[in-house]
């Protein structure tokens, strides 16, 4: 049993089965919704047999590294001499010669053409390059972690939004986060950001420390991710209208960054309705950087506008038996809290992907390894060969090392 | 003359026939009778299916046959490719099956159901006699038979690996196709290309939690929005189209020469790997035909021969009220089941829109573009109509409904003289659908 779960893990086949399965399903799924990814990650998050399937995926390349760690360990004992056993699947090559000539004519030719030679007392080990092996595993463990991500995240991954807004308390999912002390949009940072965000917050109680909340990478607030998404102006509003003489107030929640997009504010109980947005200032500045922002609004009843213009933070304006004043204004940062262990393991995999690459490419093309074993058995000699590139140059030396063996005549190249 | 039409589809099945003996050499008698018999059985069905379900239907479900013979294609090519990548060559059990009778015969049949399917579905729907069926069962079975004895004179070195084989049939289904837009398969695909680029380059920023746009820098943003663009759907379509066959040939280019180290004579061994070399450069002859009737389906999708009723869109203007009067009987007849395009200007500004008999018998009144792809507009075919930019057909039934690639449906009030239209509703209805990308002055196409 344990055999043949050890043998479906490590086979190499399983890993393109699987992804195979998931693509027919996303072409399945492509036919009857036009949100074929998102309905496929949904099925996946929420049945078990595709889970199931997906951890294939991670499961699958952690079987290979242990295959792959096995034979390359066997093969280095083989190359090193110490091996009795040498599986044939282990080279690309294998032969038996019926003759027992002397390994020391073999190596000088071998060591002349390039190749690093030593002998033992039965054997003749010509190895030349540098092995693929480590990049390999790098990738390895990369497509591991890529997919051990996926489904970590997919599996796992719990989000709340939360605004946070200067002066108020951090909107942390546990609840007991200190006072948001500051918002501060600055200038570009970096080749990527057109802007930096830090959010201060104030330590939340005796033992905690100020904290700062920043834009990439994500900062983490307990066991959460902050996850900053738009930006916008928690704006006090007092108003009152001929027909509405008791007036009314209320803190609004507004996204309306950057200057120009508009949010609405519903009068509850009346016809009444304030659109806002941030006026874009004469010279040039960003009003959420500078702190002095001016509201432009238009105040609908029904459908019909009854009244436009614009404020300052602070200011008031009146017209017709109107009135409409903004007494406070604060930043605010409409934020995420993201709770997903997948993400690390996604970024240790593109980090991984970048260094197997960077390793494999140049051994690869410049110097690939190619490795020879001869041994000397009681009335033969076996052979093996395996080049991880160069193969028909590398199969041709070892081919003439044969005839060499056979015949005593020179290797040539 | 509808013969003629067949021409293409013909020519496909003569070469299908061809490549499939050559594939099972040695059951040239089995193939032939499974193609002729499969040939006429698909006919048959298709004919029936055609004529019992009216609409897109039966269409959709041939798109649909040969869709999922593209991913049996691309299961194939990346299992050829998988083996000539491993260390040694395992002749593994669905190998044995893939070479037996019964796999052979299959393998015929349905290919000769789905060539017969695709040729009924070029038939004219209403006006094709049962002699017309019999007919074209006859021209395909007499091409098959001519193909069996062509076969015979083709060169012995040319071969054919399974691989090769698939891609050979799957290719020329593609095709057949194209060269009808209601069947064509790569223009869908594009679409559902662009729209996946999209999805994944928005769930691959929430999932590695990157801010959105608006922290972005401005040049960094404009490369990312060359994904959301409309040439990633092209250019991703034809990744998709092309890398199967790419496969099967590297996968030949890959395979792995017959060990020679247990021979001692140079000699002998050079001979036998030439022969290998010289053998596996012929066996790729078959998957690059393939490679170049793929690419004649891209160019045949791209650029439809078919004619379609695409008028020059006429100036109408407002009156007084803002109101545009389209007479039912003036310079063109609205309830000819025509579509009649109109431009509209008002204020520097310009709606392209058209008037229309759907075959229920109502006006119906859209914009000359779809609320998903770029303005250039629709033609009329039998039926139907397509939109120019993404050759999506719609069923005339379904002119006036909204979504999809529909053309966006105008609100408008049928009179006994004709119909009147809100200028300032249309101008606004064409900006917000339009937006930027409007072509407006090419007169659609």
């Amino acid at each position: 049993m344990l055999s043949a779960v050890w043998s479906i893990l490590s086979s190499g086949a399983l890993f393109p089965l699987v992804v195979g399965s998931f693509l027919l399903l996303y072409v399945g799924i492509a036919f009857i919704t036009d949100d074929a990814l998102i309905a496929l990650m949904e099925y996946t998050r929420t049945n078990i047999f595709l889970t199931i399937l997906l951890s294939l995926l991670p499961l699958s390349c952690a079987g290979r590294i242990v295959a792959e760690t096995i034979s390359y360990l066997k093969r280095h004992r083989a190359l090193a001499g110490n091996a009795t056993d040498v599986p044939a699947e282990l080279f690309d090559e294998t032969v038996e010669l019926a003759a027992r000539p002397s390994f020391a004519d073999l190596r000088g030719r071998l060591d002349a053409v390039g190749y690093k030679t030593h002998c033992t007392d039965s054997a003749l080990i010509a190895v030349r390059g540098i092995s693929t092996f480590p990049a390999r595993m790098l990738f390895l463990a990369g497509t591991f972690c890529l997919f051990a991500g996926i489904l970590v995240s997919l599996s796992t991954r719990t989000s709340y939004r939360g605004t946070v807004i200067e002066g108020e308390l951090f909107p942390a999912p546990s609840g007991n986060g200190g006072i948001v002390e500051r918002i501060v949009l600055g200038k570009p940072s970096g080749p990527f950001l057109s802007k930096s965000l830090t959010m201060e917050v104030a330590a939340s109680g005796p033992g905690e420390v100020k904290e700062k909340f920043g834009l990439y990478p994500p900062s983490r607030y307990k066991d959460a991710f902050v996850y900053p998404r738009y930006l916008g102006v928690a704006l006090f509003i007092r108003f009152s209208a001929p027909d509405l003489p008791a007036g009314y107030e209320s803190h609004s929640i507004l996204s309306i960054y950057p200057p120009g997009k508009e949010a609405g504010e519903e009068i509850p109980g009346s016809p009444y309705r304030i659109m806002l947005s941030l006026a874009e200032p004469d010279d040039g500045s960003d009003p959420y950087m500078t702190g002095n922002m001016i509201f432009l609004f238009k105040l609908l009843k029904g459908k019909e506008i009854v009244l436009s213009g614009r404020a300052p933070s602070g200011g008031e304006f009146s017209q017709g038996g109107y009135r409409l004043s903004f007494p406070d204004s604060r930043r605010l940062v409409i934020t995420d809290f993201i709770q997903d262990s997948g993400v690390f393991l996604i970024w240790t995999s593109l980090i991984l992907f970048i260094v197997a690459g960077s390793i494999w490419l140049p051994v690869r093309f410049f110097y690939p390894r190619r490795e020879m074993l001869f041994r000397r058995e009681p009335d033969e000699i076996q052979a093996w060969s395996r080049a991880e590139g160069r193969r028909r140059m590398h199969a041709g030396v070892f081919h003439e090392a044969l005839d060499a063996l056979e015949t005593s005549r020179p290797v040539t190249t | 003359m509808v013969l003629v039409k067949l021409i293409s589809l013909f020519i496909s099945w003569a070469a299908i026939v061809l490549v499939l003996l050559r594939g099972y050499p040695g059951r040239r008698p089995i193939v032939s009778a499974a193609c002729i018999a499969g040939f006429a059985l698909g006919l048959a069905g298709g004919g029936i299916l055609i004529r019992a379900f009216t609409g897109e239907l039966p269409f959709w479900i041939i798109r649909g046959v040969v869709a999922g013979s593209l991913i049996f294609f691309w299961g194939v090519s990346v299992a050829a490719f998988y083996r000539s990548t491993g260390r040694r060559y395992v002749r593994t059990r669905d190998e044995h099956f893939v070479a037996s009778s019964i796999y052979a015969g299959a393998f015929s049949l349905i290919s000769g159901i789905l060539m017969g399917w695709l040729c009924a579905s070029r038939l004219p729907v209403a006006d094709s006699p049962v002699s017309m069926y019999m007919i074209v069962a006859l021209a395909g079975a007499t091409l098959a038979l001519a193909a069996y004895a062509l076969e015979k004179l083709l060169p012995a070195e040319i071969t054919v690996s399974q691989a090769g084989l698939a891609a050979v049939v799957v290719s020329l289904f593609l095709f057949c196709c194209s060269t009808m837009p209601r069947l064509d398969l790569f223009s869908p695909l594009t679409m559902k290309v662009m729209k996946f680029t999209h999805d994944f380059v928005h769930q691959f920023f929430e999932s590695m939690l990157i801010p959105d746009h608006l922290f972005i820098r401005s040049y960094l943003w404009d490369y990312i929005g060359l994904l959301f663009g409309n040439s990633v759907g092209f250019w991703g379509g034809l990744i998709i189209w092309f890398t199967p066959v790419v496969l099967v040939i590297l996968a030949i280019q890959f395979e792995r020469l017959p060990l020679v180290a247990h021979i001692r004579q140079g000699a002998v061994r050079r001979k036998l790997l030439a022969a290998a070399i010289r053998e596996r450069r012929f066996r790729l002859v078959i998957p690059v035909i393939a490679l170049v009737i793929m690419a004649a389906a891209v160019y045949k999708s791209r650029y439809p021969t078919v004619e379609y009723w695409d008028p020059k869109p006429l100036p109408v203007s407002a009156d007084p009220s803002g109101e545009i009067f389209i007479p039912k009987k003036g310079e063109v007849n609205l309830e000819d089941g025509k579509l009649h395009k109109y431009l509209f200007k008002k204020g520097g500004k310009e709606a392209r829109f058209f008037v229309l008999m759907t075959p229920q018998g109502k006006l119906t009144v859209a914009l000359d573009a779809c609320a998903i792809c770029k303005p250039d507009g629709y033609g009329q075919a039998e039926g139907t109509v397509i939109c120019y930019y993404c050759k999506t057909l719609i069923p005339l039934e379904t002119v006036g409904k909204p979504g999809g690639c529909n053309p966006v449906p105008i609100n408008f009030t049928e009179k006994e003289d004709g119909v009147r239209i809100d200028g300032i509703t249309l101008i606004n209805d064409w900006g917000n659908t339009v937006q930027a990308t409007t072509r407006i002055k090419e007169g659609g196409k």
